[in-house]
């Protein structure tokens, strides 16, 4: 039972939903799906918090593609990324992220993309794959919308650029090509990851590397942007540069992130071969990628 | 602003429609238990690990200790309680039933929604599939390899022939 007494609100639509904040941002708390708010409220963590607005009737659940750019909405649950072709097709490393989050078909039908942002926990799965897409946060305010890169946005452990009075509306990805993959160590299937590793390689005409992107998640209190293209980019890719890259992720790691699940020690220990297998994965998808288009 | 310590929420629960007043910061589980009067959903950790408070939600299954119970305002809300059909069980819980797969019961009730979803989509599911189907659900007394085995059943029962 959350002790305080709480008002519950459920705006039908944007509008709606930052004129509801505007009138006390400072006890108002947005719910994007719960599954990280409501433990919060109940354990009575910030007891100030006195109104939840719910963003779920508000709009923002959309997955549309606009050109190049794939709009996917703040409250898009896990689920709704699983099942959308858009996102199986055009952002698979997104659908390899949903597909995988655990806690059971319950949490993938209530946890939300922009919630998991919002919310800005290390270990969780969506911030990492997020970054290693370039996702831009769509962010709405009183005045007006505003974009950032959510690599930019999420500021450490539990924290984000986001003001109080602001709105995650959702992101905007552009599709990257070539291939993805999507590593995640946790100690049994229900549990949090510990870390996660997310990559793209994409290969030019020549077979040359154009694109190389690796972040890490869960190892620091951020997401973990390693410069894998400054080894890989204009390379043929081989199974010396795939551990060369690897070996750059553990190498970025200076100050990683410890809690009740593994130590910074073992974090920072399993950055490389966690990489190391998403690497691998991104390897064999860009090469058949390759392939399919030659 | 005004905040009211109790607010009026109305559903449908178990295919009638109900109403009740509730603080206004009641879990959806606690609302269910305490207040609609329904115990088939237990609370467990509170924390969305457990899932002993699974419910269907408009077609979906949640975890209750997840939700608020004034989001739940209008909402179809299914229990265990709403499975059978009076005195005849459902497949499912008639194969939980016939292979045993409860011993202390409290995990019961979110791993029958579990399979039961898993079922719904995928009649013929592997082992594989049906363990990742209820990883989000604790077993406190350990009995995973008689549920696993109940979800084999329900699944033979219930898939259509092959071919």
């Amino acid at each position: 039972m959350i002790a305080a007494a709480l008002r519950y609100d459920l705006p039908r639509d944007l509008d709606e939903a930052l004129a509801l904040l505007s009138q006390d941002p400072a006890t108002t708390r947005l719910l994007g799906g719960g599954t990280w708010l409501v433990p919060e409220l109940n354990r009575g963590v910030v007891n100030a918090d006195r109104r939840v607005v719910d963003l779920r009737r508000a709009g923002l659940g959309e997955i549309r593609a606009d050109g190049d750019v794939i709009h996917v909405g703040a409250t898009c649950s896990y689920a709704a990324l699983e099942a959308s072709e858009l996102i199986a097709s055009r952002l698979p490393l997104l659908h390899a992220m949903a597909v995988g989050v655990t806690g059971g078909r319950q949490i993938r039908n209530q946890g939300t993309i922009g919630g998991s942002v919002a919310a800005a926990r290390p270990q969780s799965d969506a911030p990492g794959a997020l970054c290693a897409l370039d996702a831009a946060a769509v962010i709405a305010g009183p005045g007006g919308t505003r974009r950032v890169a959510v690599v930019e946005l999420l500021s450490g452990a539990m924290r984000t650029t986001l003001r109080r009075d602001e709105i995650l509306v959702g992101f905007e990805i552009e599709q990257p090509g070539g291939g993805h993959g999507y590593h995640k160590l946790k100690r049994a299937a229900g549990s949090w990851p510990i870390a996660t590793a997310a990559a793209i390689l994409r290969l030019d005409g020549d077979g040359l590397i154009d694109r190389a992107t690796l972040v890490l998640g869960g190892v620091c209190a951020t997401p973990l942007v390693v410069p894998v293209a400054d080894v890989m980019a204009g390379h043929r890719i081989d199974d010396d540069l795939i551990a060369a890259a690897a070996q750059c992720a553990a190498d970025a790691v200076t100050e990683p992130w410890c809690d009740e699940l593994a130590t910074g020690r073992y974090r920072a220990a399993v950055a490389r071969p966690v990489a190391h297998r998403a690497l691998i994965a991104a390897q064999s998808a860009a090469i058949q990628q390759r392939r399919s288009q030659l | 602003m005004s905040t009211e310590t109790t607010i009026r929420v109305e559903l449908t629960l178990d295919g009638v429609a109900r109403t009740a007043e509730v603080p206004s910061g009641a879990l959806l589980v606690e609302a269910l238990r305490e207040d609609f009067g329904t115990t088939g959903p237990k609370l467990g950790c509170a924390t969305g690990d457990c899932g002993a408070c699974t419910v269907r939600r408009d077609g979906e299954i949640v975890k209750s200790c997840l939700e608020l119970a004034a989001g739940a305002q209008g909402c179809e809300i299914v229990t265990i309680e709403g499975l059978a059909d009076g005195d005849e069980l459902s497949p499912v819980q008639q194969a939980f039933w016939d292979e045993q797969a409860f011993q202390c019961g409290f995990c019961l009730s979110g791993m029958v929604f579990a399979a039961e979803d898993l079922l719904r989509s995928n009649p013929r599911p592997t082992d594989d599939e049906i363990r990742w189907a209820i990883s989000g659900n604790l077993c406190r007394c350990t009995g995973y390899e008689a549920i696993v085995e109940a979800v084999r059943t329900a699944a033979r029962r219930m898939a259509p022939p092959a071919g």
